[in-house]
């Protein structure tokens, strides 16, 4: 590997990581509104808590691993300083409407 | 058993912050000589929070409901309403984040400052999450505390 490329799954599972801390949030969102999913999750696994950590990480390494096949096998063209920004903004987004969800829902 | 659980979630939470910040400084100065001490620092960073977490869930999900009807019932509600719902959701972005820290540190830290930007970012956000889940979970302590007192009184 030369110096200044990066490793094959560093931008994959990056934006993984992005996209993922992003879907967790949602998936607060939709389960504290329908307790429909909630009960859902409750009887996939016996515990709703337990389903959506599931949900998160198979996601995490299903897209880590479509973008790692993405651009014949290179994963996508992207440079370090915007994937740095994209896996900021997604994970503080994500963390940021969890904590700003349960103000409001209070 | 229970306690044991709770002191391991805790004791390996503290244990993936503070290899994150020698991390995070170790990548700061990093060169050729110290890139073999990050990437391990970085798995052993990943390690603790995955221990940390599988305590913390089994805690949650398996004992975690007697403590959460001491902290309604007491004066603190919002240790379990606030506090613990936060926790147990961003979490698992600090997993996610946690996890990728050694894929993000397996580069050539010391020829590419771009791949060290990225890294740096990446642990002061574990380092955050971690210290503000180590916070959480003192509330949370804190609230079951307040509820037996009430109790009590």
């Amino acid at each position: 590997m030369d110096n200044n490329t990066v490793s094959k799954l560093t931008v994959p599972f990056g934006l993984s990581v992005a996209v993922c801390a992003v879907v967790n949030a949602l998936l607060v969102i939709v389960k504290e509104k329908s307790t429909a999913v909630t009960a859902w999750m409750q009887k996939l696994t016996g515990h709703h808590w337990i389903t959506h950590v599931a949900i998160v990480l198979v996601l995490f390494a299903l897209l880590g691993w479509i973008f790692s096949r993405a651009n014949g096998g290179q994963g996508p063209a992207m440079p370090l300083p915007r994937l740095t920004r994209v896996v900021l903004s997604g994970a503080v987004a994500g963390v940021l409407i969890v904590l700003g969800f349960y103000v409001i829902a209070d | 058993m229970k306690e044991a659980v709770l002191l391991c979630h805790v004791l390996f939470g503290v244990a993936c912050l503070l290899t994150t910040t020698c991390l995070f400084v170790d990548v700061l100065n990093a060169h050729e000589g110290n890139l073999a001490r990050i990437r391990w620092m970085s798995r052993a960073a990943a390690l603790s929070l995955w221990l940390a977490f599988m305590a913390g869930g089994w805690f949650y999900v398996v004992d975690y409901k007697a403590d959460r009807d001491v902290i309604l019932k007491g004066p603190w509600p919002f240790a379990h309403n606030y506090f613990m719902e936060t926790k147990e959701h961003f979490v698992i972005t600090l997993l996610l984040l946690a996890t990728y820290l050694p894929i993000a540190a397996s580069n050539n830290l010391a020829a590419n400052r771009d791949a060290r930007r990225l890294v740096l970012c990446v642990a002061a956000l574990v380092a955050v999450l971690a210290l503000m889940a180590e916070g959480h979970g003192g509330i949370i302590a804190m609230g079951v505390k307040m509820g037996l007192l009430g109790k009590t009184n």
